[in-house]
């Protein structure tokens, strides 16, 4: 849940922060983990190098201490050997012993320079003569050298022992023991025994006889000049940020005899203590160490070896150390300028990473801004995108369909439009189909009803007619009601030449059909016309085409319908104008052949109303006209399956269009009539 | 001219009978009435009339079938012919079992009395001379209808027309005449001249046939005399390109 919502929300981010966020974690855990695992390494490395670095110095260490403890073998075996000594001893001259062994003692700076009896029991001690005759027959040195050895080693002398030697000796290894960190816990408040590099030779005469033993030793205690030794030899000195770099140490078991590891006051820590640790490992286990290890006030990079008497026990500890802190900081510095580097590298590929996500974002922003735009409505809209990479061809594939879409669209709308535009002609001729059936109808009904009727019309009408005619005769000529019947008969005349109209109507006849050529009928009936009152201002012009194929039908109907047209247009054009008589062949779209009659006036027009109204029978504008003219021209033309249409503007004139078809199977037949 | 003249009128319609009887009532005519074809057949039984206006459509006998009976019973019996529902068929049938003349409804009374003082006149000329020929001289081979126009056929489709001889002998002397302007359309049966004679009444002539009015005798409108004096060659009316010659002569006679 949680993670999926985390997901949810990484995923409603924009791209550049998701690309940035991918890129960014990417380089955090990786430049992370490259410096962890390079630190370790690094770690590892300097600190293995740095290990076999202490590892030899200790060695070097070593050497500087057995160069030391040699150097006191060579004095006491090379003494042993002088004949003066042996001499001197044989003889007893007590004064010449300590002499001679003073001046050896103070020429090779030892300790202590004592010599014995083959019984071990002390003969001469130069450095307190008084005290003699003690035996040193315990002292497995000296015990060994009576044997006939030469025997070198480290020691640790006891405080009677030190101060049978000398005082100063036992006040130069009296040590404070100085409470350490880290360290094992230890009662003792003061250390009093000394560590001593001590050597012992027997003294054999000429017979091979043991005639007493020589013993020299250095005391190590307060004693610098081998660890500073070991110092100068190894470190050169070297110091870093004031603090020596290489140190070394002499432990008398866990304390620091001889060292030149200082404490913070400046103070050489003898008294201090080594830690657990090291203690466990090389004290009483008696092996080597080489770790880093706090050392009093700093960590270091250490070797430890146990020092061993010659019996083998472990008394002490050799130390070297190197300050760690120039390693530590080196690693630092590495550390440092690799993170750095890192993360420099880490801004410069943001950067880098920026500017493609840029260049990858900004393309597919302007396709979203495109989309948008075009769910709005504006197909017009282009992405332009120069690269031909995917996004390119996106862009591409994009325009593409937006261009599809807009032709869609046009098609579509087009499509709507011819629909528009095809239902629209599709109604109105379906309408006129429907006024023409009407219109049939009408006529047909018409025509059985006008038969019926004119006959019973026309009977009462003779009455009238002749009754009032009988009593206008009756009259004086004078006669005031004379208006009135002349008023009567009048309008009873014009019942009858309704009804009369209405007959001929009625009287639909089967046309008569036989070839006619339409433009000499035509220009028949516009011959006897042309010369009549009504046309006197009125210029008829005549565009008939020629090769008009003949057409079946009965050319005394149709020349009716020729003069009801020119009648027509005379009359809806009383101060003149033009009449325009056009034939013409054309083709409909059931590819069927039509030759049209036009008449068109320039007359006062027919307004749009009265359109639909025009071929109903009895209908007029005129005062005068039974309204059955153009009715009749109608059924007429209906007859030779023809139509009429109008076309009309008021004021500006009327168009009659008469279409007749020209029908190939009636000339098969050839001119036969019904 | 002592004896009164008979004249039945024949109507379905009592209005109509009566209107038409007082339009026609003169001095020296005797006017009786009929509503029906029986009714007229019983009557003339009883009254020989010398003129008889028939209505064309009746119930029972009609007024075709009353001319058919009458004629054969009494050939020279006149007959008028009376219609509500004038057709070219029914006037050209009238005229051709011997109908005097065919008036559509509605007529005036001038109109009706210019037809009965026609058939009077006729009469008494043919009773004052009647040892002069009737229709005695008609050409062979014309094509007519009895006492109106004939129809000379030149050709399948050419025509010429005029007015049968006795025609003038029911009305006065000639004083103008119309005629069809060349390029008109006539019809079988319906009027395509006028004649006006010096007692001022107008004639209706009827044309022999259809077509189209090819040319027109000018000559007559100098001379009209020409007219009854020679009624079948120089008094030719006009000519005709003929539309439909084979329907049109079953309405015409043809003279032997």
């Amino acid at each position: 849940m949680f993670r999926s919502t985390l997901y949810q929300k990484f995923m409603n981010l924009p791209l550049r922060a998701k690309f940035l966020l991918s890129f960014f974690l990417v380089i955090f855990f990786g430049g992370l983990l490259i410096l962890t695992i390079g630190t370790r390494i690094e770690h590892k490395t300097i600190f293995s190098l740095a290990q076999a670095k202490v590892r030899h110095d200790l060695a070097a260490a070593w050497m500087v201490y057995n160069e030391r403890l040699n150097d006191i073998r060579d004095i006491v075996l090379f003494n042993s050997n002088r004949d003066s000594l042996q001499k001197a001893l044989l003889n007893n001259q007590r004064q010449v012993l300590l002499s001679y062994l003073n001046r050896v003692r103070e020429q090779f700076k030892l300790d202590i320079l004592t010599l014995t009896d083959a019984q071990g029991k002390v003969i001469c001690r130069p450095t307190q003569p008084e005290k003699r005759g003690d035996d040193k027959s315990s002292d497995p040195f000296i015990q060994r050298s009576l044997q006939g050895q030469v025997v070198v080693g480290t020691d640790v002398l006891s405080r009677e022992d030190l101060l049978l030697e000398s005082p100063e000796l036992a006040q130069q290894a009296f040590i404070r023991v100085v409470p350490t960190p880290k360290a094992a816990p230890q009662t003792e408040k003061v250390e009093e025994r000394g560590l001593v590099l001590k050597a012992s030779a027997p003294l054999i005469d000429n017979r091979g006889k043991i005639i007493g033993v020589l013993y020299g030793a250095v005391l190590l205690n307060n004693n610098f000049e081998i660890v500073d030794r070991v110092k100068e030899i190894v470190y050169k000195g070297e110091k870093y940020q004031g603090i020596d770099i290489g140190t070394a140490t002499i432990f008398l078991y866990d304390l620091r005899v001889s060292t030149n590891v200082l404490e913070a006051n400046g103070r050489r820590a003898i008294g201090t203590r080594v830690s657990r640790e090291v203690r466990q490992a090389v004290l009483i286990e008696g092996q080597s160490w080489v770790d880093r290890a706090f050392v009093v006030r700093d960590w270091y990079i250490t070797a430890y070896d146990p020092i061993r008497n010659i019996e083998g026990q472990i008394i002490g500890i050799l130390y070297v150390g190197m300050l760690e802190r120039p390693y530590i900081d080196l690693r630092n510095k590495v550390m440092m300028t690799f993170a750095g580097m890192a993360g420099l590298s880490a801004i410069i590929l943001l950067i880098i990473l920026f500017s493609i996500t840029s260049s990858i974002i900004h393309p597919v922003k302007s396709l979203a801004e495109a989309t948008k735009r075009i769910a709005n409505g504006d197909l017009n809209h282009k992405v332009v995108i120069p690269y031909r990479d995917e996004i390119g061809e996106l862009a591409q594939s994009f325009n593409q369909m937006t261009e599809n879409l807009k032709k869609a669209n046009q098609k579509l709308l087009q499509w709507g439009k011819t629909l528009e535009k095809r239902v629209e002609e599709r109604t109105r001729e379906l309408k006129e189909a429907q006024d023409s059936l009407i219109q049939s109808a009408k006529l047909a009904s018409l025509g059985k009803m006008a038969a019926g009727v004119a006959h019973e019309i026309n009977n009462p009408l003779t009455s009238i007619l002749l009754n009032t005619h009988l009593l206008l005769e009756s009259l004086e000529p004078d006669d005031p009601r004379r208006e009135s019947l002349e008023m009567i008969a009048e309008e009873t005349t014009r019942c009858a030449s309704i009804v009369k109209g209405l007959l001929e109507f009625a009287r639909q006849s089967p046309p008569k059909k036989r070839k006619t050529d339409i433009n000499s009928l035509l220009l028949n009936t516009v011959q006897l016309l042309e010369n009549q009152a009504a046309f006197q201002n009125i210029e008829i012009k005549k565009n008939l085409a020629p090769d008009l194929p003949p057409l079946e039908l009965d050319s005394n109907k149709v020349k009716q319908v020729f003069w009801n047209m020119m009648i027509n247009a005379a009359e809806a054009m009383p101060r003149g104008g033009t009449l325009a008589i056009t034939t013409r062949l054309s083709t409909d779209k059931n590819d069927k052949k039509h030759v049209e009659i036009i008449f068109s006036d320039t007359g006062i027009g027919i307004p749009k109303e009265n359109i639909p109204k025009l071929f109903d029978p009895f209908f007029t504008t005129k005062v005068s006209g039974t309204g059955l003219g153009l009715a009749v021209s109608y059924g007429i033309i209906k007859q030779h399956k023809g139509n009429i249409q109008v076309e009309s503007q008021v004021g500006r004139g009327s168009t009659f269009i008469i279409s007749l078809p020209v029908e190939k199977e009636d000339r098969r037949q050839g001119g036969s009539h019904e | 001219m002592n004896e009164k003249k008979r004249i039945l009128v024949v109507d379905d319609e009592i209005n109509v009978c009566k209107s038409i009887r007082q339009a026609i009532l003169r001095e020296d005519c005797e006017v009786d009435m009929a509503l029906s074809g029986e009714e007229a057949l019983k009557k003339d039984a009883q009254k020989a009339y010398d003129l008889v206006i028939t209505d064309l459509m009746m119930p029972g006998i009609s007024g075709l079938d009353l001319l058919r009976e009458l004629k054969a019973r009494r050939p020279e019996v006149d007959i008028i012919m009376i219609t509500g529902y004038p057709t070219i068929r029914t006037a050209v049938e009238s005229i051709k079992l011997g109908a005097f003349d065919y008036l559509p409804k509605p007529f005036t009374p001038a109109q009706l009395r210019n037809l009965v003082h026609r058939v009077l006149k006729k009469r008494q000329q043919v009773q004052d001379q009647p040892v002069k020929q009737k229709p005695k001289d008609i050409p062979p081979g014309l094509f007519y209808m009895i006492g109106h126009t004939w129809l000379k056929v030149e050709s399948e489709t050419k025509g010429r027309v005029g007015i049968m001889a006795d025609f003038f002998q029911s009305i006065g002397r000639l004083v103008s005449l119309d005629l069809p302007e060349v390029g008109q359309i006539v019809q079988q049966g319906e009027p395509c001249a006028m004649l006006v004679d010096d007692m001022n009444f107008s004639y209706r002539i009827w044309s022999p046939a259809s077509g189209r009015v090819t040319g027109v005798n000018m000559s007559l409108k100098e001379n009209l005399d020409v007219l009854p004096k020679d009624p079948y060659e120089e008094g030719w009316l006009f000519t005709l390109e003929l539309s439909s010659l084979e329907e049109d002569l079953e309405g015409l006679v043809q003279s032997k």
